[in-house]
């Protein structure tokens, strides 16, 4: 599934928007629900689904449609009591098809669209299902305890399983994420999904007994949730940015080459998405990138430079200088060892190389030699390729060569081959 | 009052260190006020629903131990709300009242691990009674407002909300006082710096209260477990994310003052330069009564400020003597420099502009980037650096000359007030230092000494 083409992916997203209204159409006739409710409701939705965005740690954008959309089974109660299924569908289908539209003309590509509206409904619909059977079937009985969060958390955790499994499995167009990163991803933005959809199921639950009330009431925590999700996110950007700026101290001096710490760092989170590492060690491999160099700024002293140096020196600098960074020290070790190679004879693999440094060694090297030798991708991809047997570890190039196929840099392997 | 305390303790504890006196005749009072505190409340008002009180407490004291370090721009720990929803729901429910069941649960919450872990007795001593005290008092305002609602209802609300927002106030209003008092007791007036900070925290500390006490009496009325289940949720979500939003945030400023520390390490002459420059800096703006965001403003400009130099070829730092017409355009250029690294970081533009102006003086003269105007004084700020900068340089040793003393450097520093220097900036250093205590540089030999050795440097500040 992995590359389908443009025209297919732009049918499928033409007809998403007709699938997911006709479904909302055809259940309105039996949606128990007031009718002024199911246009609130969907009105709700397009607006969180649009504003409000609140961007996670590993760049996974969240709105507030999450909390509508947990809010709406909650909200939506038949008059004889139980939850207005038939409701929820119409909010649901004809919401996401407005929002479809939306995006649309926002300019949004087909390619990015149509996962996450699939995506999306499939979420909203599975966390419905679900919680309005465990509601009448199971707990209607059951009013006023703890037990009234259970099928909230059973309908929670399949939503979440959902979300998950088609993070996984459906991409769409040339891909330089893997599976694996994408649903690692999630998982570690869980804190901006639980916190958006509790949200939803508060004003849920507060809807039926207090009313308008419920929204300043649910909404409050939230927006104390949101400022401390934003905060953090603008602190890590900022940060971010230090270290990027601290880390052109060498090449600002003339004592590096122009860009390689960007670039070098760039390449290698590619690799480590496209290789399914995990968002914390990803955000390691940045910092690593970026620093993996700054030992240069030693070559300014004239001792140093009349004693004369090796690779090897500037990365004992380099983790010098960094650890004694809080936060960056994490990365010392991975950065010292940049330059060792990932095996030695008579050994499977370097265990004290880790694959942070195994990632650093390939992209610089490649960086180095495509900027500074001047060597074509092709070139120098092959170069790494020769080295596999002790100094690039094999599974990092061949990932580096994946990333370069996708992106067009070099031909397909088949090219290659033949 | 406090003249009879001193002379007791005095006697009692004459054999202790001061410092663990000062402390004793804070933890003492305060400790027996929390006991008088409980025992009287517990005598006379109704205990709370202790099926209830329970949880809340533990959700108090698990905030009050993952409490957020603040600026002025930030909520503080958010354990506030918590108690507001617990004294709300004792409040209005008949038979039980709020204050005992308040003071109890804030006196439990002043003990925290870290202080076990880390042996202290005065904090947790000293806490202890100004919790108490505070969650008394808010549960009092509480008794009195909503002790004799029937029950919670839709339209007592707007109540709930106004009676919550005065306890709230009491709240961070007895705290912010018996603080203050401890820590004038304890480390002198200087030391209210951090705590001066507060005033700004009172709006969001009532809003949470607010907030607390709204969702108190949404339980009240709902009456149903799980909406207190998904507030604690999404509640302890946000409260996590603000943590790890302080660590990162104390990591970045400590992240670029490691990284400038071993820079600078590398030259012997300027180690520690840049640390006693953000020093001066931030004593200069104390005095001259910057507080919080622009002072942090001034302390992150020093820490930046000779990041330019980092690029500047370290043998034409080292030079003796004067510098060529050449070599003094490439130290000219670190200015420009420090702009051009952190050109792409936004938050540290006010401060690079501040950092890139530390060379401009105040007649106008001097070189500079952004920060520096020809033949116009340069920010306030600026002045700041400037004068701690050249303090520095001239009372700390360099390659190509020897410490001067703090005497004759003040003394340099007035002789260019009012043309190098700003003449409010150097007034304001010189009283700063002078309540401190502390002295820099080499022993005052006598003037021709110093002279000479200045002699050594013609341009005074030209290489900070």
């Amino acid at each position: 599934m992995a590359d389908w083409n443009e025209r297919t992916v732009a049918v499928f997203s033409w007809i998403f928007p007709f699938v997911a209204a006709g479904a909302g159409i055809l259940a309105y006739p039996s949606a128990k629900s007031d009718p002024l409710a199911l246009i609130v409701g969907v009105t709700a939705l397009v607006i969180g689904s649009l504003i409000g965005v609140a961007t996670s740690n590993s760049g996974n954008r969240f709105t507030t449609g999450l909390a509508v959309a947990a809010a709406m089974p909650l909200v939506l109660v038949a008059p004889g009591g139980g939850v207005d299924l038939a409701g929820t569908i119409v909010v649901y289908g004809v919401g996401l098809a407005v929002v479809w539209a939306m995006r649309l003309s926002r300019g949004e590509s087909h390619a990015d669209l149509l996962p996450t509206m699939v995506r999306r409904f499939a979420g909203y619909v599975t966390y419905a299902v679900v919680y309005s059977s465990m509601r009448v079937g199971v707990f209607e009985s059951f009013e006023g305890g703890w037990e009234d969060l259970l099928p909230f958390a059973v309908a929670l955790t399949a939503w979440l399983a959902v979300e998950v499994l088609m993070r996984a499995l459906f991409i769409l167009g040339p891909r330089e994420l893997s599976r694996t990163y994408l649903a690692r991803a999630l998982l570690h933005d869980l804190n901006v999904f639980m916190g958006l959809t509790l949200t939803g199921a508060l004003f849920g639950e507060l809807f039926t007994a207090l009313e308008w009330w419920a929204l300043p009431i649910a909404l409050l925590p939230y927006s104390f949730a949101h400022s401390a999700f934003a905060r953090f996110q603008e602190t890590k950007v900022t940060y971010k940015q230090t270290i990027r700026a601290l880390a052109r101290i060498p090449e600002v001096s003339g004592l590096g080459v122009n860009g390689h710490a960007d670039r070098t760092t760039e390449i290698a989170s590619s690799i480590a998405k496209e290789m399914g590492l995990g968002p914390v060690q990803v955000e390691h491999i940045e910092f690593a990138g970026l620093m993996h160099d700054i030992g240069r700024v030693s070559l300014n002293e004239p001792q140093i430079l009349k004693m004369g140096y090796t690779p090897d020196d500037i990365a004992r600098w380099s983790a010098e200088i960094i650890a004694e960074a809080p936060y960056l020290d994490r990365v010392a070790g991975d950065v010292r060892n940049q330059y060792e190679p990932f095996r030695r004879p008579g050994e499977e693999s370097d265990p004290d190389v880790s694959m942070i440094s195994r990632i650093i060694k390939v992209a610089a090297a490649y960086d180095w030699q495509v900027y500074s030798d001047g060597r074509s991708p092709l070139q120098a991809l092959e170069h790494l390729h020769a080295g596999t047997a002790y100094e690039f570890d094999p599974a990092v190039v061949t990932s580096l060569r994946r990333i370069l196929t996708a992106r067009g840099v070099i031909g397909r392997t088949r090219d290659l081959v033949g | 009052m406090e003249k009879k305390l001193t002379r007791r303790y005095g006697g009692w504890f004459g054999h202790l260190r001061p410092t663990v006196r000062r402390r004793l005749r804070v933890a003492i009072p305060y400790a027996l006020m929390g006991v008088i505190v409980l025992v009287a409340t517990a005598f006379f008002s109704e205990p709370p629903n202790w099926n209830v009180w329970i949880p809340f407490a533990g959700l108090f004291m698990l905030l009050e131990f993952f409490a957020v370090e603040v600026n002025d721009r930030l909520l503080q720990s958010s354990s506030i709300m918590v108690i507001m929803t617990a004294g709300v729901i004792f409040a209005i429910t008949p038979g039980s009242d709020a204050m005992f069941g308040m003071a109890l649960m804030a006196a439990a919450g002043s003990i925290t691990p870290t202080d076990i872990k880390e042996r202290r007795w005065f904090q947790p001593l000293a806490n202890f009674g100004q919790f108490a005290l505070a969650g008394a008092v808010a549960g009092f305002f509480l008794d009195a407002n909503l002790g004799h609602l029937p029950g919670a209802t839709t339209e007592s609300l707007p109540r709930v909300a106004v009676a919550s927002a005065i306890a709230g106030l009491a709240y961070v209003t007895v705290q912010t006082l018996m603080i203050r008092r401890a820590v004038t007791i304890v480390f002198g007036n200087d030391n209210l710096e951090p705590w001066s900070k507060m005033g700004v925290l009172f709006g969001g500390q009532v809003t949470m209260a607010l907030l607390g006490g709204m969702i108190g009496a949404a339980f009240l009325i709902a009456q149903r477990d799980a909406i207190l289940v998904l507030i604690v949720g999404v509640y302890a979500i946000g409260h996590m994310s603000l943590y790890a939003f302080g660590q990162l945030r104390d990591s970045h400023i400590g992240s670029l003052r490691g990284f400038v520390k071993t820079l600078e390490a590398k030259d012997m002459y300027t180690r520690g330069h840049t640390e006693r420059v953000a020093y001066f800096a931030q004593l200069i703006g104390e005095e001259l009564g910057f507080t919080g965001t622009q002072l942090e403003e001034i302390r992150w400009a020093a820490l930046i400020h000779d990041l330019g130099k980092l690029a500047v070829p370290t043998e034409l730092i080292r030079k003796r003597g004067r510098l060529e017409d050449d070599e003094y355009e490439i130290m000219k250029e670190h200015a420009h420099l420090v702009e051009e690294i952190l050109a792409e970081v936004d938050f540290l533009q006010p401060m690079v502009e501040i950092a890139s102006g530390h060379h401009s003086h105040f007649d106008g003269n001097g070189y500079g980037g952004i920060g520096h105007v020809e033949g116009k004084a340069p920010s306030l700020e600026a002045c700041i650096v400037a004068v701690a900068d050249s303090f520095d340089a001239m009372t700390s040793a360099r390659s190509y000359r020897m410490a001067l003393s703090q005497q004759y450097a003040l003394g340099e520093l007035r002789r260019h007030s009012g043309g190098q220097f700003h003449p409010d900036v150097v007034d304001a250093f010189e009283r700063a230092l002078n309540k401190t205590g502390r002295r820099w540089g080499a022993p005052h030999v006598n003037d021709e000494e110093m002279a000479r050795r200045l002699a050594e440097e013609p341009e005074l500040t030209l290489r900070g």
